[in-house]
């Protein structure tokens, strides 16, 4: 009792501090003394209110009525002019999560770095490998050596020639284990490189790499490997120099320090936010027609779409939009539309009942219809059956689309009509189009098999550690070319392959490859690879490829000279911006 | 005093806008019960799929279809029963181990309270998602883990309110008349201090409701949500909001139907508040 | 007071020490690994990697390690962005947030307790509904939601503000509004609540009843006593707002540190979740001493004692 008189007498006493809330509640109040109910601002708050609640709400009723989103409106905004002047404005997506070609490995970082960058030999937009510092080469002793000749007048932008004891500092570096160069493998077909990464030798003069001259750069390979040349034009065999490296440390990519030698270089880095690139004037192949590049780091699609409709993005790819809005400009102009060298595919794990049965994974995989694919995709998907794709040679070799054909078999297996089958698990990573892809494969095989399987998502890296230590029955997985040749796709159904999670091997699959890898003729290598994809997708069938994704880009029409190839490497240094485009 | 006699329920049905959330909330449980026990109250199953695929709204499918062409009505009914375990089953978690928390701490000598109040800090400053994952890891990523996951992660809130609701009683003069007539620490607890602070938990109770749905739609946003072909409100918002422009019906009919939920369980909540009030109750005053 | 701070600071230390060990272990008992990616690589590379970061140590050797280093204000180094120092990136990322976040909360405080006092002083009247139907939208529409209206309102169809980046004061409009909602609503609904309550009590009606003018009766009788369960969950929320929103900074593109609680988390960048958590978690042991002074302020009763 006493407590509480104490608290009335002192919150009873007038206190200065709470002047201003006085004056403020008589905002709220139409004569001093009169109920709250009565003040002016209070008695029309339903006034206030109403159109702030009905802005928020209108809009989604008003689009239900259908959007035609091509239209241009006169308000503010859209009078500015709409670009500017040589500067083309791209959305990277991510933050690349470093610019140092050795120890990055993702497709954001390379998107960067080959645009700051070339290296030997360089990739035209039909993927064929055409000379850059190197002017030309010699391959001898039946593919074992390779002997590189540097072009005279390429240089760094700090004005340096660029050497071939830069390319001997930096393939040295790849492969130093201290490095932690997780693309250090590319090299492994290099004599003495594997022991030389893994600490087994600690002597780099035992590795076949070496500066014979400032323009001469030699290179022994342990066994002939036909796509070799394809790693020279990837980012992490670029050059890199030795004074920058180790006078900067850990921050020689930092913008004040990088030095290049590509078409631009690097000007601005804003972490998580933009990098700028300026065009390189000392660029051998001449300066670029851009002067500057903004990459943006848009995370979200439809907010980097939204930028791209607002006129302050010149150019977006699949990262930057959502399926609803490819759908809306599938017709337009700006529109395109480029296959990549990007499997998805369904893996059995052939060690789990009932997978061991060849039966059920044949059966299995003709009752999945790959046409549904690219129709709730909607992004202009081809669907496939083999495991080669077709611009590498694949001729669509597997198993195709038969329901009679796989319910035969399913009941020869011992389940028909899908009776008896054991509880069946499928694992994918939650990401919005694996998401459809396996809700549509779930319905497929209970429609046409009678089979019911649960679907089993886990966040990306618990299911990259399942699917390497113990994958369920079936799940669902990649594949993009590192380089283009079959031999990218093939590989990873060997024994030995890392990222093999099928539990399958066969001893024949693997002697194929590796004949395939070491020859030299063209027709009979090609014939070789179709073998080992027969014997994957008609035969053993640990695998039933779904379909391949594709390239959607859009262009605003002042930009010039985008072009988009199968491994989606983007260069910019032919792109122009600008009136004269329009 | 007439009104004071009456029990809690009959008050509660006193207030108009108590009995409009009641019905619809009574509504919602029963279509979702329903379709739970397998009455097909739709002429589509919720994972139907046909090439039917993003029709707009029409008489066959009053909401429309989705991606993989199926009704969305179907998928509404569907996501209610989850929805709504998942909104009740977090609250009830979080009531649970929040009061029994809360009290404790609230009731306790200060150093144990202070102790206890650290303990909350340390269960706030935790990364929600990293325990989601970890218990999503050890329960499995099904429906089961994500309600256990999102209880886990939402109690501290309410330990925290009923822990201040219980500080500011405990020096009510009605306590300690309750301690003069020599009532144990238990009875007091339960007679009089948490009816006492039963208003401010239920109004944060009926908030929890709503943000374990929303919490739930963001681990869908994040792609963390439940395995496919299953659904909620929440997984169904994150799945179509990018269709605001297209496909509008997408986003437009999940929204609608959390909002309408999340308004009648708030509706609910205050007029429990009022019919629960023992100040209310006694009749004005002591 | 003073006392009472240092006695909280000294307080904080094993609490922080605490988390950080707790977060450690959480983030070795969940599986997969920070160089886990789909192209898994060479045991010998993982190897390299796991040397250079020493992952290789016994686990207690880098607990001790870890722990060693946090003392001396170093919170390591991210796996993921190679060569960057979680100082680095919390450095960019913090102000960028916080300031959102303040705007963020103002809106959500200034718009949030009126409509809250101004339901409960009309209750069961139109205001009081719309003030709840407001709130109610608020509270049930996701934050991904709220911000594609948004965006499409005002950026798309009308053309008035922009639709994401961090470049300009017209930039914060769209995404602080996107995280104000949530809050303001839920402020609303509590002074709703905690006015109520209040209006009822004994002194109140004293108050009234002694002639003293309305204005005065709300300001000093009503608004002081019914906030202090908005004070109280003010605290954790001014940690959790300025610390960042994944969902809007996402959305909206902004360089903050909201990502990061999401992102750090699924890279497996071990450091850094550890870094934005120990950060954030300052943040709410300060918070809460605020609450905690503001109470003795508002409540003339925990002062005495």
């Amino acid at each position: 009792m006493g407590v509480n008189k104490a608290a009335l007498r002192k919150s009873n006493r007038p206190a200065k501090d709470d002047r201003f809330l006085i004056s403020f509640v008589k905002l709220f109040l139409a004569e001093p003394g009169c109920k709250a109910s009565q003040g002016w601002v209070v008695s029309r708050l339903p006034l206030y209110m109403a159109p702030l609640f009905l802005l928020f709400l209108a809009p989604t009723l008003l689009t239900a009525c259908g959007d035609n989103a091509i239209n241009s409106s006169g308000s503010p905004l859209a009078l500015r002019k709409p670009y500017e002047d040589k500067v083309l404005r791209i959305n990277l997506g991510t933050e690349p999560p470093g610019l140092d070609w050795h120890t990055s490995t993702d497709s954001t970082s390379f998107d960067v770095v080959s645009n700051l960058m070339v290296g030997l030999t360089q990739y035209t937009n039909d993927l064929e490998v055409k000379p850059s510092c190197a002017a030309s080469w010699d391959v001898l002793d039946g593919g074992r050596r390779y002997l590189f000749h540097l072009r005279d007048g390429v240089t760094w932008t700090d004005g340096k020639p660029v050497t071939a004891y830069d390319f001997e500092f930096a393939w040295r570096r790849l492969l130093k284990p201290e490095t932690a160069a997780q693309y250090a493998f590319f090299l492994y077909d290099i004599e003495g490189a594997r022991d030389f990464n893994t600490g087994k030798i600690r002597d780099f003069s035992k590795v076949g790499l070496k500066a014979i001259d400032a323009k001469t750069f030699e290179v022994k390979l342990s066994k002939p490997a036909a796509y070799f040349i394809y790693l020279t034009a990837f980012c992490p065999t670029f050059p890199q120099r030795k004074d920058i490296v180790e006078q900067f440390g850990d921050r020689w990519t930092e913008p004040e320090h990088l030095v290049t030698n590509g078409p631009f270089k690097l000007a601005k880095w804003q972490h998580e936010y933009k990098i700028e690139l300026d065009a390189n004037e000392k660029f051998f192949e001449g300066r670029p027609a851009l002067s500057k590049i903004k990459m943006f780091m848009v995370p979200e699609a439809s907010t980097a779409f939204a930028l791209y409709e607002n006129n302050e993005l010149d150019f977006v790819d699949n990262r930057s939009f959502s399926t609803p809005d490819v759908e809306r400009y599938r017709s337009s102009p700006e529109y395109r539309n480029f296959p990549l060298l990007r499997a998805y595919y369904l893996a059995f794990n052939v060690s789990k009942k009932p997978f061991d049965d060849v039966r059920v994974r044949k059966a299995f995989a003709m009752a999945i219809n790959r046409n549904v694919f690219p129709k709730i995709l909607r992004r202009g998907e081809r669907p496939t059956n083999s495991w080669i794709p077709p611009a590498l040679g694949g001729d669509g070799c597997g198993l195709s689309f038969d329901v009679a054909a796989a319910r035969r078999l399913l009941s020869e297996a011992g389940f028909p009509g899908g009776k008896g089958f054991p509880e069946t698990k499928l694992l994918y990573p939650n990401r919005e189009d694996v998401r459809l892809v396996v809700e549509a494969t779930q319905d497929e095989l209970k429609r046409n098999l009678g089979v019911k399987i649960d679907l089993v998502n886990q966040e990306w890296k618990v299911y990259l550690a399942t699917t390497r230590k113990d994958p369920p029955q079936m799940f669902r997985d990649s594949w993009g070319a590192d380089f283009p040749d079959p031999e990218t796709f093939m590989n990873l159904f060997t024994t030995f392959n890392g990222n093999n999670h099928t539990r399958w091997h066969s001893q024949d699959y693997d002697n194929l490859i590796e004949q395939a890898e070491g020859e030299q003729d063209k027709e009979k290598r090609k014939a070789l690879y179709q073998k080992a994809d027969v014997m994957l997708c008609r035969d053993a069938v640990p695998i039933v490829p779904a379909y391949l994704a594709t390239q959607n880009i859009m262009v605003k029409p002042w930009v010039k000279g985008i072009a988009v190839n199968p491994l989606d490497f983007q260069f910019f240094k032919t792109v122009e911006v600008g009136e004269s485009n329009k | 005093m007439t009104a004071a006699n009456r029990s809690p329920w009959q008050r509660l049905l006193k207030i108009p806008t108590a009995v409009l959330g009641l019905a619809v909330i009574a509504a919602i449980c029963l279509v979702a019960l329903l379709s739970a026990f397998g009455v097909e109250l739709t002429p589509f199953a919720y994972d139907q799929t046909s090439s039917d695929y993003l029709a707009a709204p029409s008489w066959l499918h009053p909401m429309g279809t989705d991606e993989l062409g199926r009704d969305l009505l179907a998928r509404i009914i569907y996501g209610a029963r989850l929805s709504i375990a998942i909104g009740l089953t977090t609250a009830l978690t979080a009531f649970l181990i929040g009061s029994v928390y809360g009290a404790i701490a609230g009731f306790s000598s200060p150093k144990v309270d202070a102790l206890m109040m650290r303990g909350v800090d340390i269960a706030y400053s935790l990364p929600d998602l990293l325990v989601m994952i970890l218990i999503g890891v050890v329960m499995g990523r099904g429906t089961f883990g994500i309600l256990i996951a999102l209880g886990l992660v939402s109690w501290m809130g309410t330990a925290r309110l009923v822990r201040s609701q219980f500080l500011t009683l405990k020096n009510e003069e009605f306590i300690e008349a309750a301690y003069a007539q020599g009532q144990s620490n238990l009875n007091v607890i339960l007679k009089h201090l948490l009816p006492n602070a039963l208003g401010p938990i239920i109004v944060a109770l009926t908030f929890t409701v709503p943000s374990a749905i929303l919490s739930e739609s963001t681990l869908s946003f994040i792609g963390l949500g439940l395995s496919p072909p299953a659904c909620s409100w929440g997984t169904l918002a994150s799945d179509g909001w990018r269709s605001l422009r297209a496909h509008p019906h997408l986003i437009f009919f999940p929204s609608l139907f959390i909002f309408i939920t999340v308004l009648s369980f708030n509706f609910l909540g205050d007029g429990l508040r009022d019919a629960l009030d023992p100040r209310t109750r006694l009749g004005k005053g002591k | 007071m003073f006392s009472l701070i240092i006695r909280r600071i000294l307080m904080s230390i094993p609490v922080l020490l605490i988390v950080a060990s707790l977060t450690f272990a959480l983030v070795r008992i969940v599986p997969g690994g920070p160089f886990d990616s789909e192209k898994s690589l060479p045991p010998e590379i993982v190897a390299n990697l796991n040397a250079k970061y020493h992952l290789d140590k016994p686990v207690h050797e880098q607990y001790f390690l870890y722990i060693g280093r946090l003392c001396r204000g170093d919170l390591g180094v991210s796996y993921k962005y190679v060569n960057r120092t979680v100082n680095d990136i919390l450095f960019d990322a913090f102000p960028v947030s916080c300031q959102l976040g303040i705007v963020a909360l103002g809106l959500a405080v200034i718009f949030g307790v009126p409509l809250g006092a101004i339901a409960a002083l009309n209750r069961g009247k139109r205001q009081d509904v719309l003030a709840m139907f407001l709130s109610t939208m608020g509270v049930s529409l996701p934050g991904f939601v709220i911000g594609a209206v948004l965006i499409y309102v005002f950026a798309i169809k009308l053309r008035i503000l922009p639709v994401g980046l961090w470049e300009s004061p017209w930039h914060v409009i769209l995404p602080a509004v996107t995280l104000a909602f949530s809050p303001g609503a839920y402020l609303a609904r509590l002074t709703r609540a905690s006015v109520l309550e209040v209006v009822e009590k004994d002194w109140v009606r004293t108050a009234r009843s002694k002639g003293l003018s309305e204005e005065k009766t709300i300001v000093r009788h009503i608004l002081r006593n019914s906030l202090m369960p908005v004070v109280t969950v003010l605290g954790p929320l001014t940690a959790i707002v300025i610390t960042g929103s994944f969902v809007v900074e996402y959305i909206f593109a902004i360089p903050g540190m909201g990502r990061f609680f999401i992102t750090a988390v699924m890279n497996r960048d071990y450091d850094l979740i550890l870094g934005t958590t120990m950060v954030f978690a300052v943040l709410l042991i300060v918070a809460n001493m605020f609450v905690d002074i503001v109470y003795q302020w508002l409540d003339p009763r925990l002062r005495m004692e």
